[in-house]
This record gives C-alpha cells, sequence and structure tokens, in this order.
C-alpha cells in the first residue's frame, strides 16, 4: 500500500531527494516488560522517509534508534502502531515475509561487522549477491569501498576498518533499495571510520538506496540530507543541511 | 556467600540443558563401572563366604577301589589338612518327564554321627536322611528346582544296573556343583543332572564299595605345594586304579564358575574401562568448549584483578557441581543395576546366599575419577585463556585465521553458502577431528551391548552346526569293540553312527599343563568335522594330534611342536606327540588324534568309548529312551539339549550384562550427537544469526548449520564401525576363559543398528537445532559479538 503524500504530516514534510516516502512510521510505541518495569523505547513516534535520502538518527543510548531502525529493518515488531516499507505492511507481517524484505530490499551495516570468519572478503560479498535478484558483482561492490586488493583475504586477515568495509560492500552488492547502519563507525578511529561512512556515502549516491545511519557521534550529522534527534523514544529534533558534507570534510 | 559463587550458581541454571546433559554422561560412565564392578564382587564374595563355610577341597581323586585304610596315610603325606574317603559312583535316572535321560551322580554321605568334613552341604530345605534309613536322599537344589521336587517326593536311579527307589529328604547346595554337567557335556545342565547324596551303606553297597572308597577328597595345609601332594597321593592311588588327582583348577563346577567369573571380570574391568574412557574423552570435549564460550567473562574477571588461581577453583566448582550431580545418579542407577544384575546370575550361580556387595571405595573411586577427568577436560582451556593478555581475552574471539589453501581451486566452484559447512569443518582440523571422533565413538558405544547377540549366534552355528554336525553323543560304561557303533546303527530312527575313543589325559607343554579329553576320531567321520580358522574342515592327522588352537596358546605351543601326553586311564603311560594340526574350538578344548592310532597308544585292540549320533528327530524321543534301557550306555548328550543349555546359560550370563550396556551405550550415542550438535549451534549461532538479517531464510541457515552435522556424521559413520570393531577386539582379547570362547563377529544388522541409533540422534538434534535456529535472537547479533 502506498501512502498518499498529502497524508504525510508536517513534522517531516516533503524532502529534496525524493518525494514520495518509503518508510512511514505512524504512531510507533515499543515497550519492554511490564508494570513498574515497563521501559518505553519508542513511544508515538510518527516518521516519513524519502526516496534516496539519507537520513542521520542521532541520540544518546536509550532513546530509542536502535529500536527504530530494528523495526524499519523488519527485525522488530512494535508493540502498537504501524510501520511500511512502500508497499510491504511491516507491523504484522510473518517471519517468512520479513526475512524475504530484508533479502530483496535492506542492506544491514552492523557495529560489529558480522562477517562469517571462515569466508573471504569476496565470498563474504559473494554469499549475499548469490540470494539476490540483480546484484552486483561481488568485485565491483569491493571496489566501490576501496577493497580491490583485498578480495582473498579472510576477515582475520583485515583490519576492523577493512572489515567494516566489507560489510558495506556485502550490504550494497544486491543494490539495496535501503541501507541501515546501525553505528557502523562505533568500533573505528576517526580516520577509519571516514573511509567507512565515505563508503556508505557512495553507495547511497551511486545505487540510490535510502540510508538510514544510528550514531550518537554528532560529526557524521554533516554527511546527511536530514538529522532526527532522538531522546526518549522520540524525534524531538529535526535538522536539514542544506549542503551534504563529504566525509573527509567531517570534523570530530 | 561470595558473587563468584552467585555466578557459578547462575551460570548453572542458564547452562541447564548442557549441564544436565554432561551429568547425563558422568552418570552412565559411573553407573556402568559400579554396576559391572559391584555385581562382579558381589558373585565373587559369594563364591568365596560359600567356599569357606563349607570348605571346598583343594585335590581330588577318583580310584576303581581302594581300602579305606589307605586314606589314614594319605592324611600323612606332607601339606594334607583334612581328608576325606567317599563312594559314589554314575547313575541313570528314571525321571519319567525328561525328554532326554538324566544322567546322575551319587555320593555318600558319612554314616550316623560323623559329619561331613568337606564338601559340607548347605541345607535349603527338608533334613538330613536319618542315618538308619537306607531309602532317604538329599538331592541339590539345581535339579529340585528346575524340576519343582520338593522333600517328600520319589526318585528311582539305576544304580550299577540296578534301580532303587529314594525318598527325598532334604534338598541342598554343594560347593562342587555351583555348577552341574552331566558327564561329557562341557556344559552345565540343571534338568539333565542329577545329583544324589545317600547313607554310606547304601551308595557303598550298590557300588560293591563296603570297607572302601571310590573317591577321595582333601584340602592342603597352608603353604603346602599342590603338585607335591597331587604327585604324593597319585603314587598312593596308583595300585588302586587311579586316575589322577587334581586340584581346583580342573574340578569341572570350579573351572567353570571361575571362568565365568574371570569373565564377569573382564567385563566388569574392560567394558566399564572402554565406557568410562569414552565418556571421559566427551566430557573432555563437551566442557572443554563450553569454558572456551566464556573466554570473555574469564578475561574480565582476570581483568578486574581476581588471580588465575581464584578463576580456575571458580571453574572447578563448576565441574565439581556437574560431577556431583552425574556420579550421585551414576551411583544410584549402577547400585540399582547392580543388584538387579545379581538378581540376573541368581539362577546360574548355584550359591546358597548371594548378598549384593557395594565397598564404599567403588562410588568413591567413580565419583573421583569422573571429578579428575573432567578437571583436566577444563584444565587446558582454562589454561589457554587465563595465558592470554587480558585485554585481548576482552575482545570477541578473533575470527579463526582460514588459511587460502583450505579448498584450494575447488573452492572457486562452490557456492559460498557451501563454503561455510566446509571451511567450518576443514579450516580447524583439530576441532573437527575432535567433533568427527566424538560421534563416531557412539557408534562401538552401541555395537559393544549387542555384538554379544552376532557372538552368541557365530559360537552356535560354529560350534553347533560346522563342527558337531551329530544330534546326539552317547557315552558307553566302557570301551567296546567296533562292533557296538554297527549294532547301534541298527536301532531305529539312527540314520549314521561313529565311534569315537575318548580318554582322559593330562598335556604337558614345558612347564604349563592341562587336563582335558583326548578324542580318537576316525579318518573319514563326518559327524564331528575338526575345522581352521577358515571353517575348512581338516583332516585328522595320521601322526600326532590336531590340537585347539586356543589350547595351543594356553600351553604356548605352535604346529610341528611336541607336547607330552599322559593317558589318566589303564596303565597311565606317557608319550612324547607331536602337534600336527590347530583346530578352531567355541566350547572347551579340544584335542584330536586318529583313533587307531589313539587305540595303538592305549595298546588296545579296536576299541570305541562314545558314538555319535544322526537321528531322525520323529523317532528321537523314543530312541532316547531305547538306548537309555541298554545296560552298557552310560550317558546320552543330545545336541538339542546342549542348544537350550546353551541359550540358557551361557546367553543367559552374556546377555545380562550386554542388555545393561546396550541401553548406556544408546544413552551415551544420543548424548554425544546432540551435544555436538548443541556446541556447534552455540558456537555459530552468531554468525547464523547475522545471516538471518542479512535476508537468509531459516531454512538456508539451518542448512548450513545442519551440512556441517551432517558432514561430520557422514565421516564419523565409517571411522565408527572400525572403532566398534576395534574395541570389540579390545575386550574380547582382554577374556582369559577356556570354558567357551567368543568370536568377535559383529553382523551387519548390528552395526547398521548402531549406525541408525547414531542417525537418529542426529536426525532429532537436527530438528532440535532446526528449533532453535528459528527462534535465534536477531537484534542481539547485531549488538554484541558473542
Amino acid at each position: 500500500m502506498t501512502m498518499a503524500a498529502d497524508a504525510v504530516p508536517p513534522a517531516s514534510g516533503p524532502q529534496a531527494t525524493g518525494t514520495t516516502p518509503v518508510f512511514v512510521a505512524r504512531g510507533l510505541c515499543k515497550s519492554y516488560g511490564s508494570g513498574d518495569a515497563t521501559v518505553h523505547a519508542l513511544r508515538e513516534l510518527d516518521l516519513d522517509i524519502m526516496q534516496g535520502e539519507f537520513v542521520v538518527l542521532l541520540g544518546p543510548s536509550g532513546s530509542g534508534k536502535s529500536t527504530l531502525l530494528n523495526i524499519l529493518g523488519g527485525l522488530d515488531a512494535p508493540t502498537s502502531g504501524r510501520a511500511a516499507w512502500r508497499d510491504h505492511e511491516l507491523t504484522g507481517a510473518d517471519e517468512a515475509a520479513l526475512t524475504a524484505y530484508r533479502r530483496e530490499h535492506v542492506g544491514f551495516v552492523f557495529q560489529f561487522y558480522n562477517l562469517i570468519p571462515s569466508l573471504t572478503a569476496r565470498e563474504n560479498v559473494e554469499l549475499v549477491a548469490e540470494i539476490s535478484h540483480a546484484p552486483m558483482r561481488p568485485e565491483e561492490a569491493l571496489a566501490l569501498v576501496g577493497l580491490s586488493h583485498r578480495l582473498d583475504h579472510f576477515p582475520g586477515q583485515l583490519s576492523g576498518g577493512e572489515q567494516q568495509r566489507v560489510a558495506v560492500a556485502r550490504a550494497i552488492v544486491k543494490r539495496p533499495d535501503a541501507l541501515l547502519c546501525d553505528e557502523p563507525t562505533g568500533a573505528l578511529d576517526v580516520e577509519t571510520g571516514k573511509l567507512v561512512l565515505s563508503a556508505i556515502g557512495r553507495a547511497n549516491r551511486e545505487v540510490g538506496a535510502t540510508t538510514v545511519v544510528i550514531t550518537h557521534n554528532a560529526a557524521i550529522a554533516g554527511m546527511a540530507d536530514r538529522v532526527l534527534r532522538m531522546g526518549g523514544g522520540r524525534i524531538v529534533a529535526i535538522e536539514r543541511n542544506a549542503r551534504r558534507l563529504a566525509p573527509e570534510e567531517l570534523v570530530w | 556467600m561470595s558473587v563468584l559463587d552467585r555466578k557459578l550458581l547462575r551460570d548453572l541454571w542458564a547452562l541447564r540443558g548442557q549441564v544436565l546433559t554432561i551429568a547425563l554422561l558422568v552418570a552412565v560412565g559411573v553407573a556402568v563401572l559400579v554396576m559391572s564392578v559391584s555385581s562382579f564382587l558381589s558373585l565373587r564374595g559369594a563364591q568365596e563366604a560359600f567356599y569357606a563355610e563349607s570348605r571346598f577341597p583343594d585335590v581330588f581323586a577318583k580310584v576303581k577301589r581302594a581300602p579305606r585304610t589307605l586314606l589314614a596315610q594319605i592324611a600323612e603325606i606332607p601339606g594334607v589338612a583334612v581328608v576325606e574317603g567317599r563312594a559314589g559312583g554314575e547313575a541313570r535316572v528314571d525321571w519319567p518327564g525328561a525328554e532326554v535321560p538324566v544322567a546322575g551322580r551319587v555320593l555318600s554321605l558319612p554314616t550316623s554321627e560323623e559329619k561331613l568334613a568337606l564338601n559340607r552341604l548347605r541345607l535349603i530345605a527338608g533334613r538330613l536322611p536319618e542315618a538308619t534309613r537306607h531309602d532317604e536322599a538329599m538331592i541339590h537344589a539345581a535339579f529340585a528346582e528346575a524340576w519343582q521336587v520338593r522333600p517328600g517326593d520319589e526318585i528311582a536311579v539305576i544304580l550299577n544296573g540296578r534301580r532303587e527307589r529314594f525318598r527325598i529328604a532334604g534338598i541342598a547346595h554343594s560347593p562342587e556343583f555351583v555348577f552341574t554337567s552331566r558327564p561329557g557335556s562341557p556344559l552345565p545342565d540343571d534338568r539333565g543332572f542329577l545329583v544324589l547324596w545317600a547313607n554310606e551303606e547304601a551308595v557303598a553297597r550298590a557300588f560293591d564299595m563296603q570297607g572302601a572308597f571310590g573317591e577321595v577328597v582333601l584340602t592342603l595345609a597352608p603353604g603346602a605345594s599342590e603338585p607335591a601332594v597331587i604327585a604324593e597321593l597319585d603314587r598312593l592311588l596308583l595300585p588302586w586304579g587311579g586316575t589322577g588327582a587334581y586340584g581346583r583348577r580342573d574340578q569341572p563346577s570350579h573351572r567353570f564358575l571361575e571362568d565365568d567369573l574371570a569373565e564377569q571380570r573382564t567385563m566388569a574391568v574392560t567394558v566399564p574401562l572402554v565406557f568410562f574412557g569414552i565418556a571421559a574423552f566427551l566430557l573432555n570435549v563437551v566442557l572443554g568448549r563450553m569454558v572456551e564460550a566464556q573466554r570473555e567473562q574469564v578475561a574480565a574477571l582476570k581483568a578486574l584483578g581476581y588471580p588465575s588461581f581464584q578463576i580456575a577453583i571458580h571453574y572447578a566448582k563448576f565441574v565439581a557441581v556437574i560431577c556431583l550431580l552425574g556420579s550421585s545418579l551414576g551411583i544410584a542407577v549402577g547400585a540399582w543395576r547392580g543388584v538387579g544384575m545379581l538378581e540376573n546370575y541368581r539362577p546360574f550361580f548355584r550359591f546358597p546366599d548371594m548378598p549384593y556387595l557395594l565397598p564404599a571405595w567403588l562410588p568413591l573411586l567413580a565419583a573421583a575419577a569422573s571429578f579428575a577427568v573432567a578437571m583436566i577436560g577444563i584444565f587446558a582451556a582454562l589454561r589457554r585463556i587465563l595465558r592470554l593478555p587480558a585485554a585481548e581475552g576482552l575482545r570477541p574471539a578473533p575470527p579463526a585465521a582460514f588459511g587460502g589453501r583450505v579448498l584450494g581451486g575447488v573452492g572457486r566452484r562452490l557456492a559460498a553458502r557451501t563454503k561455510i559447512p566446509l571451511r567450518g569443518l576443514l579450516g580447524r582440523p583439530l576441532r573437527t577431528v575432535l567433533t568427527v571422533l566424538g560421534i563416531a565413538l557412539a557408534v562401538p558405544m552401541v555395537v559393544l551391548g549387542l555384538f554379544w547377540w552376532d557372538a552368541l549366534d557365530s559360537m552356535v552355528e560354529l560350534q553347533f552346526d560346522r563342527i558337531e554336525r551329530g544330534d546326539a553323543f552317547v557315552a558307553l560304561t566302557d570301551p567296546r569293540p567296533s562292533r557296538a557303533v554297527r549294532e547301534m546303527t541298527l536301532l531305529p530312527g539312527v540314520l549314521a553312527a561313529e565311534g569315537q575313543r575318548i580318554v582322559p589325559v593330562r598335556i604337558r607343554a614345558a612347564q604349563r599343563s592341562h587336563l582335558l579329553a583326548l578324542t580318537g576320531l576316525s579318518a573319514g567321520a563326518e559327524l564331528r568335522v575338526p575345522r581352521d580358522a577358515d571353517l575348512r574342515s581338516v583332516p585328522i592327522p595320521q601322526e600326532g594330534l590336531a590340537l585347539s588352537r586356543r589350547l595351543a596358546e594356553r600351553l604356548g605351543v605352535r604346529a610341528g611342536d611336541t607336547v607330552q601326553v599322559e593317558v589318566l586311564e589303564g596303565a597311565r603311560r606317557v608319550h612324547d606327540l607331536p602337534v600336527a594340526a590347530l583346530v578352531e574350538d567355541i566350547i572347551g578344548f579340544t584335542a584330536l588324534i586318529e583313533i587307531g592310532a589313539l587305540n595303538r597308544l592305549m595298546r588296545e585292540d579296536d576299541l570305541v568309548s562314545h558314538v555319535a549320533l544322526r537321528v531322525d528327530p520323529l523317532a528321537a524321543e523314543a530312541l532316547w529312551q531305547r538306548l537309555a534301557e541298554r545296560p552298557r550306555v552310560a550317558a546320552i548328550n543330545v545336541k538339542a539339549v546342549w542348544l537350550r543349555v546353551f541359550d540358557e546359560v551361557i546367553a543367559g550370563l552374556v546377555l545380562t550384562s550386554a542388555v545393561a550396556l546396550t541401553g548406556s551405550g544408546v544413552i551415551i550415542a544420543v548424548g554425544v550427537v546432540y551435544n555436538s550438535a548443541r556446541v556447534a549451534l552455540q558456537e555459530r549461532g552468531w554468525e547464523l544469526a547475522s545471516l538471518r538479517v542479512l535476508g537468509f531464510t531459516r531454512r538456508e541457515v539451518s542448512r548450513i548449520l545442519l551440512a556441517e552435522l551432517a558432514l561430520a556424521v557422514l565421516v564419523a559413520m565409517p571411522l565408527g564401525l572400525v572403532l566398534a570393531q576395534w574395541f570389540v577386539g579390545l575386550i574380547l582379547g582382554a577374556r582369559d576363559n577356556e570354558s567357551y570362547d567368543v568370536p568377535a563377529v559383529i553382523s551387519t544388522a548390528t552395526f547398521a543398528t548402531a549406525a541408525l541409533v547414531v542417525l537418529g540422534s542426529a536426525l532429532a538434534s537436527a530438528v532440535v537445532v532446526r528449533r532453535r535456529i528459528d527462534r535465534l535472537d536477531l537484534i542481539a547479533a547485531l549488538k554484541a559479538g558473542d
């Protein structure tokens, strides 16, 4: 089902990158536990993310950003409210539908890379290419992240930054519609982090993947079309960058 | 309670599934050990108690007829403690219910005031015969139980051709007859053999032994030399027709009993050792991995300033709890099954009392051994982790270093998904070897219990189908000219008859000797066919002996060597004879010679002492009765009875433990395979969850893990079959039993069953693993590296 543009609430507004919202969330709530111990990770959250947009979710630990990303990635279900990807209703979908959604549309990049240690860089990327409809060649994806010279190395033989770039290549090889990154530079130093961010930026531009990056590093916000600051399970502020900075220009 | 102890309790609870399976592994190892050793010790204890209480003699001898005055001379032989002479002999029993005529042994009880000095009877029902009554008797409990005979019943016995009726006064156990077997039969037979004791006068009159004795038994003084006493006794008895004195070692019941106890001891030691060894190995692997999985916790404790020693104590406690759980369960089950096993032995071992003995050291030893083994298991893993600089340990384990050569050129053509399980196995060879070995060991666990059935089948086939081809075996009262065979051929129902000459001999080679029956066979004998190891028939050598391979091993001789043969009958001549051929046998030891050659050695004519018969099954029963009535027939052994006895006694004895072992084996097999699958899942859970996040379906992810398990099982299976064969050989090689040999035969069906148990466990484990994969926490995979 497609959301009509006029149904979009003013809080999000139409975006420069695209006019069609691809991610739509309405009244999202997520709570854990019960009674006095209840933790509200998300409270009545509304959100639209446009086609091809680069969004940075900024916020302290516990602000709800990971929960939001997990729901958008089809890994978690909200307690109430709804979330959709284009015409895919994510709330209420069964496990098989969510798996198919992740497989066909979403590329993930994790804080701890989550590479398969027994596969080389090329094979880690191939792994995803094998289950995709019209993937790039794995070598091409690795070239995009600047790792053409490390194709046949195992994760154990790569640095942290290189491993994370392999993870980015693995995420983009399927030409995903959405690229979801959870603290992609969290475990990396500044310079290495910039290399990874530049790989994510290229993927967003060249593959056209709608990109959502979670971070608590405010410096990364400069790269985004739009920055959503989260706190207490809500979006507390929205900033739009007039110009997206290149990763090299970021200062942190 | 310290914080570490609280962590201990919570860890135990969190890992309860694994804790339980490991404890079960410990329990099975301990249970088998406790069960086997305690039931053996109980048997041994019962034997020792009975022998002591009833004063079982040390030396036995028979004479044709010697005056009682000779007993005083015997008592003066240096080293002799107590001497007792008695009258006795073979008898036929007129027992209407028996399909095959019952053989009997009649022995005298001392008159009136005198009590039995040796071989004291243990009365279990009724009373002793009154001293004045010549028509009262005691009978042995084995026959009484087999036929439900009670005091007050009557029994007719043909003594020396005269039919005598006895009223049964009492029923008793005797240390001479813990196992009772009819003459000529290597196997005990409760239904076909009666032991009867009557007052001396009655027996002496029947056997024409007034004022004389026909058998003498004696005990040795402490430190006396048995061979010296036997030599002197033989010298004294020779003029009176002595047939050679012998020690306990050659007393039939004792020999069979010792062989059985040796068998039980071997089983009680080797089998639990193999079981315990395998369980220990698995414990080692499983615990090692479990500690490995706690690497970051160990590093964190170390980083916080806990000394290595304290961390090691913490994990030792963890293992101690598991071992305590497992040992307690194992000791309880072991003692329970030990009692059960002793109950199963009760019908075979004719001991008056058979209390269950569980000495305190046994469960303590078993528990200590399991703890030691488990500690070794965690020691290597702990040391590895404790040696790491804390910082390194705190990071997630580095991805294993996979070399580029793994899979090599073939790898290029495979899908990345296929490479994960392959590299999982090939990239960590040591771990793979341990996993495969663990699963492979599950196969022998099952086979070790099951193969006994195959071995017994094969024993029956070899002994009763290939070697003994006749249906019955008739013992004559004394050697007869060979026309006795032709006469027997004429009896209705007899299809073929072949004469044999059997004489008791002692075979000596260097310091070793063995008492047995030397069988003279005619060259073309068809009812008794000697076979070699390949089951080809071996012709009776014209010169020298054909010896059982097992006997040759015991005597330390080979084909071509010469042995000394002392004939224990007639003039008791001694001959040196070459061993011309070796033959296979299963029950007892075989020594064969050409019948003509034997008769020449005896300096006798063409004589036979036994006749093998092939019989028309329809006429068999009538034939047994007809044979029983013939005056020259001493005993009839029927193959069908042997087969029944074999099934009941040997199979019963052997299978008692086999059933228990099969059960334990299956538990271990299932546990091993299940644990391998669970550990693999534990180690790979994070990787698999990551794949799920990337869009792999549950089925695809399960396949990756299960392919690894399947490959391991596939490699483990043939290895397991080889190991099973090896373990069976190991256990049988440790046997030392002359009563019967157990061939290392494992049938295809047994292998198939073992394989199915392992495959079944693998399949069931796969289902469990699959369900766990369905429940993988995908979000957790994004958060942390473990």
